[in-house]
């Protein structure tokens, strides 16, 4: 499962990052990691880009689509490593 | 960069991650006195300002803002090897206290560059109203940086970080690096023992720091310390993919994931959680701004209101910049004509031009979008627009530059400095010029709103908008795209602040009168001496084959058109000296006004842009720009010309 498969308000916990490393980086950066718990908020209109809130900090962040599809997340929470 | 007035000048450097209120610090402290520029060779720019504090000169320098030290990033890459390059005395890390577990992600980073630090938590209060409550002395000990706290908005806590930063460079630093997990340690260790010395003279950086850039696949300092010693970084590589292994994460993101946990650890221990209050009024609004309905509705509103108060209020403002120089302009009229009254005259016009610009359509432009900036309504429509600008080749960061096009170009072109993605940029500054700004306005509304109907002059203005998104649908598929994609922060809703705003607007004003207004001002000279001197004859007859074949428009025109390269809304008036009259239509036909005003929306950014094009995007840029709009404007005009002689 993706981002890109959720319904508004939807809590979810993230497995795993784009496989390509500057992307991953970049949104590791910006506080999306394995492990790190979002909500996804909306989708902008006309295809446009996700908004997804981090719960540990509640900062939002918009994602594009197509990073989007490469960010697999799970419903329920893994055993932390 | 300005170099240090005297050898015990303190240089102290901002940094921190985007949207923490860095500059709103830094403005405070500088007020009006700020230095910009930008980095030798690189379009990342920084200000700077000189301040005394307790006795103490200090040189204040605003780093861009940066989420990490990573190299992929250029404004990262610039911010981390001016921080490493020696000319830095203090490192003031702004965080944004309120989203305190992400922003120490850098911190800890830069603790690890051993720069005598201070840790400076802004946003105080908003972190209070999400119940969130830090213990400053815990996070200093724990972190061993001095910390403070300030409310940079309203400018409490401010001297307190200067206190620090002035203290910290008196006593020796003595930093305590973060410790990583048993085998990430026993791994760096194990590298820095066997540290090359060839290195370590050819990187001077603290050793440790390598060590962690190359653990964290940094590509830059891989290349820089292959040229080195290639051997010592195969060995680290091979250690990488242990650790990636050994812990089954990507090896890219081996280190990375260390420090969540460390920052994670750090963060749980200083921080404890009440309910907050906050979320109600503003959580309300905002669900509303990012609503597809309610959030279309507030990018057409803020758009029409921005557009109505610039081009209504603005209108009524030139009226009355105008009047008070109507006298000064009949009196140098009356004076017998000589090159001195030529120049005098042409001098008096570029003032004229640039308050005319700037008063009426710049300032309510540059406000309204400092008020929306501060507010954060700026990332929402950036939201909202982004799926549709992705289908012409931008993206919702493109919004700011495009806006500010409508009012002048050349501010415009400034502002795609936020784009960090160049290929975006290079699109950006190459659509702009065909964004309808306030001097083609006037040129669209006194030929085509007088001589063709209100209904025509607006359908040309959308004309001019379709024609902007095709160049920028046409540009975007001829360069390759391998950008990241989007992934921009979405800061909460704040209230503006009246004293930020206006030195924000203040800010950008500056870079319009320091390079747009020398060049109208100088061109306008040079045009009144021209014309004064009698060089219309051999430009009319070198335009002719453009002005009489191609667009069918009188040979007088040719002068008009070459002359509004300068300034755009020149080539009305000087359209009216060559044609020996303001009323257009008695010698034109209304084929040939529309003609005149599509090619004059069109053909060759300003003078002034290409400037500013030039400054931001080098020569190839510039005569890019130049060669598309008036291949564009050519093309387009010329096309209307033909096809109107079928039906004359």
């Amino acid at each position: 499962m993706t981002l890109l498969d959720l319904s508004e308000d939807e809590v979810v916990e993230i497995r795993s990052l784009p496989a390509d490393a500057n992307m991953a980086r970049r949104m590791s950066s910006l506080g999306l990691f394995a492990g790190r718990r979002i909500r996804f908020v909306k989708a902008a209109p006309f295809a446009g880009p996700l908004l997804v809130e981090d719960q540990a900090t509640g900062a939002r962040l918009m994602i594009a689509r197509a990073m989007a599809g490469e960010v697999e997340v799970t419903r329920g929470r893994t055993p932390k490593p | 960069m300005a170099a240090r007035r005297s050898p015990d000048e303190l240089v102290v450097a901002l940094t921190g991650q985007p949207n923490c209120g860095k500059s709103t610090l830094f403005n405070a402290v500088a007020g009006f006195r700020v230095d910009t520029g930008n980095f030798a060779g690189t379009t990342v720019s920084y200000a700077e300002t000189a301040l005394r504090f307790e006795g103490r000169d200090i040189r204040l320098i605003d780093l861009p803002g940066i989420y990490s030290i990573s190299s992929f990033d250029p404004a990262e890459r610039v911010a981390r090897d001016f921080l490493l390059s020696g000319e830095v005395d203090v490192v003031v890390n702004v965080v944004d206290a309120s989203i305190l577990s992400r922003s120490l992600e850098l911190t800890l980073q830069l603790i690890e560059m051993k720069i005598p630090m201070v840790l400076c938590l802004n946003m105080m209060d908003e972190a209070q109203h999400k119940g969130v409550l830090i213990d400053l002395e815990r996070l200093a000990t724990l972190a061993g940086v001095p910390a403070r706290s300030t409310v940079a908005v309203l400018g409490t806590g401010i001297d307190a970080v200067f206190a620090a930063a002035t203290k910290m460079s008196r006593t020796a630093y003595q930093p305590r690096d973060p410790c990583y997990d048993r085998d990430v340690e026993d791994c760096i260790a194990g590298i820095l023992a066997r540290y090359p010395e060839a290195l370590r003279q050819a990187l001077p950086v603290p050793e440790r720091f390598v060590t962690l850039r190359l653990l964290e696949m940094d590509q830059e300092f891989e290349r820089r310390a292959s040229q080195v010693d290639a051997e010592f970084v195969r060995s680290v590589q091979q250690d990488r993919r242990r650790l990636a292994t050994l812990h089954g994460w990507p090896e890219s993101g081996v280190l990375a994931s260390h420090r969540h946990a460390l920052v994670l650890d750090l963060y749980e221990q200083v921080a404890t959680h009440h309910r907050g209050a906050i979320a109600g009024m503003r959580e309300k609004i905002d669900r509303i701004i990012t609503n597809p309905v309610g959030g279309l509705l507030t990018v057409v509103l803020s758009l029409l209101l921005t557009f109505s108060l610039a081009f209504f209020l603005g209108d009524l403002v030139a009226k009355l910049v105008d009047q008070p120089f109507a006298a000064l302009r009949t009196a140098i009229q009356a004076l017998p004509p000589s090159l001195a009254v030529a120049l005098l005259s042409g001098l008096v016009e570029g003032v004229v031009a640039g308050a005319g610009i700037v008063l009426p359509y710049l300032v309510p432009l540059l406000l309204l979008l400092a008020v929306y900036e501060d507010a954060g309504l700026l990332p929402r429509i950036a939201f909202m627009v982004d799926g549709l600008l992705h289908r012409v080749g931008l993206h919702g960061k493109s919004v700011v530059p495009l806006s500010l096009g409508f009012g002048c170009n050349v501010p415009a072109i400034m502002a795609t400095r936020n784009l960090e993605n160049p290929r975006d940029r290079l699109i950006t500054m190459l659509v702009i010029p065909f964004v309808t700004c306030s001097a083609r306005s006037v040129v669209i509304l006194a030929l085509a709103g007088k001589y063709l109907g209100g209904m025509t002059a607006a359908a040309l203005y959308l004309f001019g908008l379709g024609v902007a998104m095709a160049v920028s649908f046409a540009v975007s598929r001829s360069k390759q795209h391998k950008a990241l994609g989007l992934i921009m922060e979405v800061p909460p809703l704040r209230r503006p602040y009246p004293t930020i705003v206006m030195k924000k607007v203040w800010l950008r004003l500056r870079e319009f009168i320091v390079v747009a207004w020398p060049v109208i001002l100088v061109s306008s000279v040079l045009l009144s001496a021209a014309s004064y001197v009698g060089i219309d004859r051999p430009v009319n007859a070198a335009l002719s084959p453009l002005t009489t074949t191609v667009l069918r428009l009188p040979e007088v025109t040719g002068i008009a058109l070459f002359l509004g390269v300068f300034r755009k809304e020149l080539a009305l008036v000087m359209l009216a000296t060559a044609l020996g009259t303001t009323e257009f239509d008695l010698v034109l036909s209304q084929s040939q006004i529309l003609v005149l005003v599509i090619f004059t929306m069109l053909y060759i950014p300003c003078i002034a842009t290409l400037a500013a094009l030039f400054k931001e995007g080098g020569l190839k840029t510039c005569f890019t720009s130049a060669a598309l709009n008036f291949g564009v404007a050519v093309l387009l005009a010329g096309a209307v010309a033909q096809v109107a002689r079928f039906f004359a």
